[in-house]
């Protein structure tokens, strides 16, 4: 197709989706309203969970399929990126930089040395409290593992390389998937039904409250943290380690 | 057996985990052997699912937030024979695609057997979501797998542009089904399908539904490679590996079909005419046969040549649905079956094909494979079952739709010929040529793409055919056998199909716990006038097949010439430009719309 024929054929497509989404959006209900079906039954099932935080009591406890779901979306991200960036028969190692030629301003590295203890306390935190606070495994794992590779922001790759062996990450991602399974089949096992909240619920607000929630979300943390690292590294490894055509 | 129902998606996804933790310590005997043996015991849990449920549905309530007055906050899982059967199909499908890649793709390692793995985990969760989001997210799972393993033989630029291109338009189609949902959840403040159903009830419809269903069903009918939403099929089918061709062509695509169909009767048939609906699907369906057809008769690639086959056979099962009565359904179901084993078949012997030579270009292997080994006889024998020849599953699958299809359009009947005509005889052409080098080798233009040298799947070259492939393939092929010759299996899909459009049924037992009785379905089987269909195709095919590989007088052919540059035309439209095909997605969309609208 010439670029004439395209824009034609996308105006045209474009046109008439456009008219849709007006269509759509006009027969929506209007900004504000009272009617909120489903927020109104949520809160009511995450007090009767005694979760504090709602959007937990949704992620974990309510919808936790969608979670375990969208947890194996990125499982498969990160694995199917490992098989699309592993290095293949025409590229070859690079040779290792000289440690001088990228200097790094003084000033990001003490900011890096800084933050990445702070970064990671606050990752496990937000993991940690998210059935009480905002926050949750998915949240916390992205900041745990954003929180490492300030190593690599402050010049050091070599030392990101030595805290993340690659395959105890891998390791930490599987057994995050495989645990977020597990209360859900000792559910199943307790004669109930699938990632049904089977742990006493505690008291309201306190640490150890929620029942399931804390421990799925703890499973989400672990996996996503774990994720993370192994698909930053795949892309880290591609760009820096392996240059093209042999 | 209730427990089987969340345990058929679990258990390849914890198998999964253990493969990936323990895949330094794992020997690829092990890791094969195990992966197969998940793929068999998932089939056997969801054939017994299918089974139990009967004409009815098991219903699950994830975390045990069963409806209170018909609402929940939760989670339905619902198993019916028809999700249950796609399940199954899913299964078997994957072990075989596994037995087949016993020695596949070692430089890839475990992280193929964990995304197939995870494939078949999101299209069995897939199949037996009962909530439109799940529905969603396991659809997401499979795409982001899908296009991993599309792009899996990395040493080839293609594999990454078919990878890529199939990302993009897929994306773009979940996106608009995103919409959709949204503007559903707005509206209703209910994401169940049960539920959604139950809200709507017979509404009158307005805009906005309409627009909802319309983005709901995009992202599905890009998945079932609907025209004009299909270009990105046969680029992804060109070049991702052969095992993974057959769960593309064998169950994913109709998975797209059956998200469809599904929504359509459980959420919107009581608000949305059938007529209207009908109509629509109709349209589309007829294009997409005919495009696919003549797509397919004019290849020389050989797996896209399977490919724009399976867009056209997706386009007679579109036509099936459409019917919207359980008839056409039940045929579909058959169609579905019998064409999965047979296609995926013709997939592996391809496989076969360009492993030993390096090479899917009917040009290039023209007379190089003889017909001393099984494989150029099991090629032959599937293109004239994919033709719809007694007693194979296509032609049972055909007869039984083609007779729902002309009940209403009597020229239907012929459209269904035609198209497996084409099909089936641009397989037995290539087949001919390849292991009988009958014909000339075709001389092509330039743009064509002709798949001449392609990297092997193997390590190294293969000697022989491996048993593990001749199993595997056998296997699909007795399949496809099985399902037109068994009487059993044809009565199974008139109860899944019955069940499967019983609105108020399913929304009842769902949101109520209260089972309405089935109608009673009655049997069909194979019908004299559907032998002799099957059979006149079949003539066809060959005819059609023996008319390419003869040398036609000049005079014969001065008619056809006008044709020829429509022919070039409709090739240079699928010119692999990703801009192309977002461009045809969206006017695809419009259409739809404008489609049910009117």
């Amino acid at each position: 197709m010439n670029r004439r024929l395209r824009y034609l054929v996308f105006g045209l497509g474009a046109a008439g989706l456009a008219v849709l989404f007006a269509l759509a959006l006009a027969g929506l209900p209007g900004f504000g309203g009272d009617s909120h079906p489903y927020r109104d039954r949520a809160v009511h099932a995450a007090l009767a969970h005694r979760t504090a935080n709602v959007v937990s009591s949704i992620n974990f406890d309510q919808r936790a399929l969608d979670t375990f779901g969208e947890e194996l979306i990125l499982l498969g991200s990160v694995v199917g990126a490992a098989a699309l960036l592993r290095p293949s028969r025409r590229e070859s190692e690079r040779p290792a930089p000289d440690p001088e030629a990228r200097a790094v301003p003084d000033s990001v590295v003490l900011l890096c040395t800084v933050m990445l203890p702070v970064t990671v306390l606050v990752g496990l935190d937000v993991i940690a409290h998210g059935h009480l606070t905002p926050g949750g495994g998915f949240q916390g794992g992205v900041v745990l593992a954003t929180g490492l590779h300030l190593l690599f922001l402050g010049g050091r790759y070599p030392a990101l390389q030595r805290i993340r062996p690659l395959a105890g990450y891998q390791f930490a991602e599987s057994i995050g998937v495989a645990t977020f399974a597990t209360p859900g089949l000792a559910g199943l096992a307790a004669g109930g039904a699938f990632l049904a909240n089977v742990l006493p619920y505690g008291q309201f607000a306190s640490l150890a409250s929620a029942g399931t929630v804390p421990v799925l979300s703890l499973a989400v943390g672990v996996a996503v943290g774990g994720g993370v690292v192994v698909l930053l590294a795949q892309f880290l490894e591609q760009a820096l380690r392996y240059s093209g055509e042999r | 057996m209730r427990a089987l129902v969340p345990l058929s998606f679990v258990l390849p996804v914890l198998v999964g985990c253990v493969v990936l933790a323990f895949r330094r310590w794992l020997p690829r005997m092990v890791t094969d052997l195990l992966c197969v043996a998940t793929a068999a015991t998932v089939a056997g849990c969801t054939g017994l699912l299918a089974h139990a449920a009967g004409g009815g549905r098991i219903v699950e309530w994830m975390g045990g937030f069963t409806p209170h007055r018909g609402y929940s906050v939760g989670i339905v899982l619902v198993v019916d024979p028809l999700g249950a059967g796609a399940a199954c199909l899913a299964a078997v499908l994957t072990g075989c695609a596994l037995l087949y890649g016993w020695r596949y793709l070692s430089d890839a390692g475990e992280h193929y057997h964990v995304l197939m793995l995870l494939f078949l985990a999101a299209m069995v969760a897939f199949a037996s979501a009962g909530d439109l989001f799940t529905l969603f997210v396991f659809f997401e799972l499979m795409g982001a797998v899908a296009y991993a393993l599309t792009g899996m033989r990395i040493e080839e630029p293609e594999s990454v542009q078919g990878g890529l291109t199939f990302g993009v338009v897929n994306s773009l189609g979940a996106y608009l089904t995103l919409m959709g949902i949204g503007v559903l959840y707005a509206r209703y403040g209910q994401l169940g399908l049960a539920q959604l159903g139950a809200a709507i009830g017979a509404a009158k419809p307005d805009p906005a539904l309409v627009a909802a269903f319309c983005l709901v069903c995009c992202g599905f009918l890009v998945k079932a490679a609907v025209v004009p939403m299909h270009f990105w099929l046969a680029d992804a089918h060109a070049v991702a590996p052969t095992p993974v061709c057959v769960l593309f062509s064998g169950v994913m695509v109709e998975l797209g079909l059956y998200a469809v169909t599904r929504i359509y009767w459980v959420v919107f048939a009581t608000a949305l005419p059938v007529a209207t609906i009908g109509r629509t699907l109709l349209v589309f369906g007829v294009l997409t046969a005919l495009l696919g057809a003549v797509m397919c008769v004019s290849q020389r690639h050989l797996k896209r040549l399977l490919a724009y086959s399976t867009v056209a056979h997706l386009g007679l099962f579109l036509v099936g649905v459409s019917t919207l009565n359980a008839d056409g359904l039940a045929g579909t179901a058959v169609y579905v079956l019998g064409h999965s084993g047979v296609k995926a078949a013709l997939f592996l012997l391809a496989g076969i094909l360009l492993n030993r030579y390096r090479s899917v270009d009917e040009a290039y292997l023209h007379g190089r494979a003889g017909l001393r080994s099984p494989v150029g006889w099991l090629y032959l024998l599937a293109g004239l079952a994919l033709a719809g020849v007694p007693p194979f599953g296509p032609g049972l699958g055909k007869a039984l739709t083609e007779e729902a299809a002309g009940a209403g359009h009597p020229w239907l009947v012929w459209l269904f010929v035609a198209v497996s005509a084409l099909t089936g005889g641009a397989v037995l052409r290539t087949g001919l040529r390849i292991f009988a080098g009958l014909g000339e080798p075709p001389g092509g233009g330039d743009e064509e793409t002709t798949g001449r040298s392609e990297e092997s799947e193997t390590t190294g070259p293969v000697r022989g055919t491996p048993v593990t492939m001749l199993v595997a393939t056998c296997l699909l092929l007795g399949g496809g056998l099985l399902v037109g010759a068994l009487p059993g299996l044809a009565r199974a899909c008139g109860r899944a199909a019955a069940a499967a459009i019983d609105t108020l049924g399913y929304r009842d037992e769902v949101l109520h716990g209260t089972l309405r009785p089935l109608a009673e379905v009655p049997d069909s089987y194979w019908s004299a006038s559907g032998v002799l269909l099957g059979l006149l195709s079949a003539a066809l095919a060959v005819g059609v097949a023996l008319l390419a590989l003869a040398r036609l007088p000049e005079r014969l052919r001065r008619p056809l010439r006008p044709l020829e540059p429509v022919l070039v035309g409709l090739h240079r439209l699928h010119s692999g430009h990703v801009g192309d095909y977002v461009a045809w997605l969206f006017l695809g969309t419009a259409a739809l719309a404008a489609l049910v609208a009117w």
